[in-house]
């Protein structure tokens, strides 16, 4: 009897060759696919579990997504329809036309199968990508059966695990990605060709005799290019940019002041702070410190001395990679997101797109630690970690129960990587070590002294043990000064005390890890796709970068955290929409915040798909009637070189 | 009216007096007495009395005996220290929190004004990217030592400074509120608040809080101009 055929697809061609590579053993043949470069069918042999048994293995991949998603013909020109019809207009499926040699290919290749095995990425996109494959294959094969594996990393173990353990599609992510690309569409197409449409209405001439009327109009004026519309979670993104931005430039600087104690005991000038800060009212500080000196003495109110500690790290999820990776690695965030996935898809890391920041009971972590001990740098401490220093991990809130935290599968050494890769893979490392190792401990002094009316306190730190320290150089703690001896009740004659006087400084621009933090913080994107749309509002010019510090001075670009400062453009769409005056401004994170949390409801299937639909569509819909409603107040007007806005 | 037991207009004095330091005027007694029902029992009375004294101004309705009004020089800068006997009933203009800049109390009003800080919408939030293990180097957060602007009834106008936590005096308490000093010490003119020495009675006058909630920005703003770190509290 012949062998039972199985096809295997995956969502990229470096993780169909991966695969190939671990269930084959090696024996496998690559074979050209007509009409596409980069997919290759791979064919070898592997013993699947039942019922499949020995099998002839097919495996091959699509690059992304197969379809896409239009409007049918008779709206595509830009006059066709009014725009607000398209959040109503029917819409089509169809495989991308660069996509048809790999869909040919999969249908093709599925008639001889019996079973489909889906390899796309477990994430949302990647459930949907599966389903577009298997749509393919069911039109060469009806009677195909389908199953998906389900892995998150490429580790030769976990691999065949995965191959024969498989699972089924989830067909609620699959229907909750199928409604956000719906829902993209039909955003993007009615408010684009709004812009559009209204500044071709305008005419040239219009708008120089708008210049001309001076202040007069109550109306703003924007330039800009139709095709840099915004997507939905791009406009709160910049929308954070743009507040910030104008939070520094608007900021006004005010003095405070202070009280300062000094002691002088044993050599040692203690220094105590007061218990109140700063003040921002000179007569009253005044006041004050007069009451301090005229009571002359001190008195020691309080003498502690505790253990402390510094939490080892939590495991690592995508979004603290991302804002750990410009803080300490220096690289912005879809750099370090194409590094990891490049690391993941050589086998050396999990995948890294999670949002989990537990462990599995599950997973043998000492195994993993195992592997790191050979490495020179950071053997030792991982040595150390399985010769009795382990420590289980601490358990974060997050969960997405589909990837693991971040962390290291495999051992490379770092001299055989590339400079990025190398940078990466070190911090995927020793923060995975770190998790694994104890809490830095130390000892906190804290001693307070009452002088006239006030408290004053002064801290000291001794740091005991490093432990996760040692290993995660990317966070310091550092024991203080030593303070000399002072006993409870004691009264004491300070030798200082004066009144500082300082100034408040503007927060700073915006930069890549704030920026993350809010994105995630209220939900704009996924972990996925933040990246994206920071390197999307860059690409587009709504923000600039520069360097943390003023930069230019001889900076190596590219080598401290960036800032972002909105353009002239960013802050006119921003501010155009703002002064419509929505309730929920597209500038603002509210309704794309709603679109991510219905998007889960989908997922977790306490929301039907049209009811999300149309819940979303309703609230963009009010969005676009009311810019319709006060079309005055913006309009847009194509010019290649300039943007310019006026509020006149 | 003037159906009232005689003798009754001075029990209801004594009673706002030794309950609560308040000495209303007889022509202000007078007229109150008429308004009201002679059936009305004294303690029903009392309340309502007290009721209407905490609703309005002291400067139109108090004795200005010199025992219940702050002395004329109270704000002598060149005086170190002195002591105020009291009971003097002083009401609140003006309040400022000293440990917060005005240019953050503006950001605050404005993220209101946007609805960013309502219920039922998320706030825009940073989120601290600050180590969470590390033992927290203790400076006090939260509001205060507020600044208080305030009036006697002659209409004689002074500072007082929070010096220890006084209760119910924080930046949402309204203007108009009532407050007893009583053994407070002065110091260059400004009057050193704290709780052995300060009690609240309550009460707001009406137009001047709202007037206060309206212009609160625009005065915050203004006070940044002349940013001489005086003058803080109120107009």
């Amino acid at each position: 009897m012949a062998p039972n055929r199985i096809l295997c697809v995956a969502e990229k061609p470096s993780i169909a060759k991966a695969v190939a590579q671990h269930l084959s053993g090696g024996h496998v043949n690559a074979r050209n696919v007509p009409g596409n470069q980069y997919i290759k069918n791979y064919e070898f042999d592997f013993s699947f579990g039942q019922p499949w048994g020995s099998c002839s293995v097919t495996m091959t991949s699509v690059l992304g997504h197969l379809t896409e998603v239009e409007f049918p013909q008779n709206y595509r020109r830009w006059n066709s329809c009014a725009p607000a019809q398209l959040f109503e207009a029917p819409i089509e499926t169809t495989v991308a036309k660069d996509k048809k040699p790999i869909a040919d290919n999969i249908t093709k290749q599925a008639r001889y199968a019996k079973a489909l095995f889906i390899w796309t990425d477990c994430d949302r996109e990647g459930e949907h990508i599966g389903s577009e494959v298997r749509q393919a294959a069911l039109e060469g094969n009806s009677r195909l059966q389908v199953k998906r594996a389900r892995f998150s990393n490429t580790e030769r173990a976990h691999i065949v695990r995965a191959a024969q353990n498989p699972v089924d599609l989830d067909d609620r992510q699959v229907t909750a990605v199928a409604a956000r690309i719906e829902i993209d569409l039909r955003l993007g197409a009615a408010f684009t060709r709004y812009q559009t449409l209204t500044l071709q209405g305008m005419g040239g001439d219009l708008a120089e005799k708008l210049i001309s009327y001076g202040q007069n109009l109550p109306l703003g004026l924007l330039w800009f290019y139709s095709e840099l519309f915004p997507g939905s979670c791009q406009f709160p993104t910049l929308g954070f940019v743009v507040d910030r931005y104008f939070r520094v430039k608007n900021f006004i600087p005010e003095k405070f002041w202070s009280i300062k104690v000094d002691q002088m005991r044993d050599d040692v000038k203690v220094q105590f702070s007061w218990r109140r800060n700063r003040l921002f009212d000179r007569g009253s500080v005044i006041v004050i410190f007069e009451r301090c000196l005229a009571a002359r003495t001190a008195r020691v109110s309080k003498m502690q001395k505790k253990p402390t500690s510094k939490w080892r790290p939590l495991p690592l999820t995508t979004v603290e990679l991302q804002k750990l990776g410009s803080m300490y690695l220096r690289m912005d965030s879809q750099k370090v997101m194409k590094v990891a996935e490049d690391l993941y898809n050589k086998g050396w890391i999990s995948y890294p797109r999670t949002e989990t920041d537990q462990f599995d009971k599950g997973i043998d972590l000492r195994a993993l630690v195992q592997k790191q001990a050979q490495d020179r740098d950071w053997g030792p401490h991982a040595q150390g970690l399985l010769n009795g220093n382990f420590k289980q991990p601490r358990t974060g809130r997050n969960n997405d129960q589909a990837h693991p935290p971040i962390h290291p599968v495999n051992y490379v050494s770092p001299g055989t990587l590339g400079q990025d890769d190398r940078k990466v893979y070190e911090f995927v490392v020793r923060r995975f070590l770190a998790c694994c190792s104890e809490d830095a401990k130390g000892e906190m002094t804290t001693i307070e002294i009452e002088y006239g009316d006030e408290t004053f306190f002064t801290n000291g730190l001794i740091v005991l043990q490093r432990n996760y320290l040692e290993v995660y150089p990317y966070e310091r703690w550092e024991s203080s000064q030593q303070l000399p001896n002072f006993v409870l009740h004691e009264v004491f004659e300070p030798t200082e005390a004066n009144v500082t006087e300082g100034e408040t400084t503007p927060p700073g621009y915006m930069t890549e890890p704030e920026l993350i933090g809010l994105m995630d913080a209220n939900g704009i994107g996924t972990d996925a796709t933040m990246a994206e749309h920071i390197s999307k509002i860059k690409d587009r010019e709504y923000v600039q970068t520069q360097p943390v510090g003023g930069g230019g001075r001889g900076r190596v670009p590219g080598n401290s955290v960036q800032q972002f400062i909105p353009t002239t453009l960013g802050v006119a769409l921003i501010e155009g929409y703002d002064n419509i005056g929505l309730d929920t401004s597209l500038g603002k994170p509210f309704l794309r915040k709603e679109m991510e949390a219905g998007m889960r409801e989908v997922c977790a299937g306490t929301k039907s798909r049209n009811d999300f639909l149309h819940e979303t569509l309703d609230r963009y819909r009010d969005a676009f009637v009311r810019i319709q409603q006060q079309v005055a107040m913006l309009r847009a007007v194509r010019d290649p070189y300039h943007v310019i806005i006026f509020f006149v | 009216m003037a159906a009232f037991p005689s003798g009754l207009t001075s029990q209801i004095a004594q009673q706002l007096k030794s309950t609560k330091s308040l000495e209303p005027t007889a022509t202000w007694l007078a007229a109150f007495l008429r308004t009201q029902k002679s059936t009305t029992p004294l303690q029903a009375l009392v309340s309502t009395a007290l009721f209407r004294l905490l609703a309005s101004d002291i400067t139109q309705n108090l004795e200005r005996t010199p025992s219940a009004c702050l002395p004329p020089d109270v704000c002598n800068v060149n005086i170190k220290e002195r002591s105020l006997s009291g009971p003097i009933v002083v009401q609140v203009l003006g309040i400022d929190d000293m440990s917060k800049s005005r240019w953050e109390q503006i950001e605050a009003i404005e993220a209101l004004e946007r609805g960013e800080g309502t219920k039922g919408r998320e706030i825009i939030r940073l989120p601290s990217t600050e180590d969470e293990g590390s033992a927290s180097t203790s400076v006090q957060k939260g509001g205060g030592p507020h600044k208080l602007l305030l009036q006697d009834p002659q209409g004689l106008r002074v500072y007082g400074i929070e010096l220890k936590d006084v209760e119910g005096v924080a930046l949402g308490m309204h203007i108009g509120c009532k407050l007893v000093l009583e053994g407070t010490i002065v110091a260059r003119g400004i009057l050193l608040l704290e709780p052995r020495t300060t009690s609240l009675l309550g009460g707001r006058i009406e137009h001047l809080h709202k007037a206060w909630k309206e212009n609160r920005k625009r005065d915050l703003k203004a006070a940044i101009q002349d940013n001489s770190g005086s003058a803080r509290a109120g107009n």
